[in-house]
């Protein structure tokens, strides 16, 4: 069998760009995507937090009481709504930027992650996994939006059992999402000024002073 | 103290990876989004999201303090080279003061709280405003050590172990 690079046209579509490009592979100095993460990551969490903090509601409000916070059972389910609310529009763009920044990454050759993976891998398995975690916080707001509204508008506890846990189950496939996204960075050196340079093999003392 | 860590990899970490940068995802999303609740909080005539932003700022101000943490030890272990040495130094600053600035901000918002939860003063916003800046000014000094200089990034060590940085 011929090898799959035979079919690979020289000319990448990635140098049509190249001359607008900095060191670090993109149009600007700092990369979109992973400050837009801080949204989507920061927001989720306390999100299903405080959502969790309502739902055990009547456990904890003897230690509220005790540190003189006053709090109501129904303000923690707010926050879980509206933080999730901004979550999901935030991930779009989240998404959306890191598609952009995908299409112009160039992941260091030879490199196998912490993890074990090789070049394309992560960036390949990061890309699909950001679809679907965009879908499922989108199912997840519309399915919390139901609660809030609809099925249990008038209970103490706003959340079903089994929303918490597939919220605490997204957790962990976030964190292993975002450790994929770390790789990326701190192993392939994705638009990281300094890991390109080295890799064109300059000196960062002369070439970032 | 550094014995008191196990040994370094090839990020030049004790663990497997920045645990700083994680836990700004706190600091960072609950500060901003507690001024843009705020904001249509006053601007929609929506109290609920006073109560809202106010949990998120008071998770802001926990978050920042694991966040000094790690970012020490981490900064510690940088090893930075040319004008990263004065980022890092500024970020430093800047964040040991947002430390100063949440739990205030905190304090104030507590007793506003308190007195009347459906009402939010104007200086209040203003302030958060403000911290909004502070924040989006120490995320750009943040993003330029790893985005620019890629501190803790393994071409980075490896070259600065090869003597080359």
């Amino acid at each position: 069998m011929e090898a799959a690079t035979a079919f690979i046209p020289a000319g990448s579509p990635i140098e049509q760009l190249a001359v607008d490009l900095g060191a670090n592979g993109l149009p600007y100095a700092l990369p979109i995507h992973p400050n837009l993460v801080h949204f989507t990551i920061g927001l989720f969490v306390i999100a299903i937090a405080f959502d969790i903090a309502g739902a055990l509601y009547p456990v904890e409000k003897r230690v509220f009481r005790f540190l003189a916070l006053p709090v109501t059972r129904g303000g923690f389910h707010d926050v879980g709504w509206y933080n999730l609310l901004a979550c999901a529009i935030v991930t779009f763009f989240t998404v959306a930027a890191g598609f952009f920044e995908m299409l112009l990454a160039v992941p260091l050759p030879g490199v196998t992650s912490t993890i074990g993976l090789h070049s394309m891998d992560p960036m390949l398995w990061h890309g699909v996994g950001g679809v679907v975690i965009l879908l499922v916080i989108v199912a997840m707001t519309v399915w919390r939006g139901y609660q809030r509204f609809v099925w249990r508008r008038d209970m103490g506890r706003q959340v079903q059992w089994l929303y918490l846990l597939v919220g605490l189950g997204l957790f962990l496939v976030i964190g292993l999402h975002g450790t994929l996204g770390a790789e990326l960075a701190g192993e392939f050196g994705v638009h990281i000024t300094a890991d390109q340079l080295l890799a064109a093999g300059l000196d960062l003392k002369e070439s970032l002073p | 103290m550094l014995e008191l860590l196990p040994p370094l990899n090839e990020h030049n970490l004790p663990w497997m990876d920045t645990i700083h940068p994680i836990v700004v995802h706190f600091v960072i999303a609950m500060g901003l989004i507690t001024f843009v609740f705020d904001l249509i909080g006053v601007l929609t005539r929506r109290p609920a999201l006073f109560e809202v932003s106010f949990w998120n700022l008071l998770f802001a101000t926990a978050a920042i303090f694991v966040a000094i943490i790690f970012g020490q030890v981490e900064a510690g272990l940088a090893n930075p080279y040319g004008a990263s040495r004065d980022i890092l130094n500024l970020h430093s600053t800047i964040g040991w003061s947002l430390s100063g600035v949440l739990s205030l901000m905190s304090g104030w918002r507590y007793i506003i709280r308190s007195k009347d939860p459906q009402q939010l003063p104007l200086a209040f916003l203003g302030a958060g405003g403000l911290l909004s800046v502070l924040i989006v000014v120490q995320v750009t000094l943040g993003n330029q050590l790893i985005w620019v200089y890629g501190l803790h990034t393994v071409p980075v060590v490896q070259a600065m172990r090869a003597g080359m940085v």
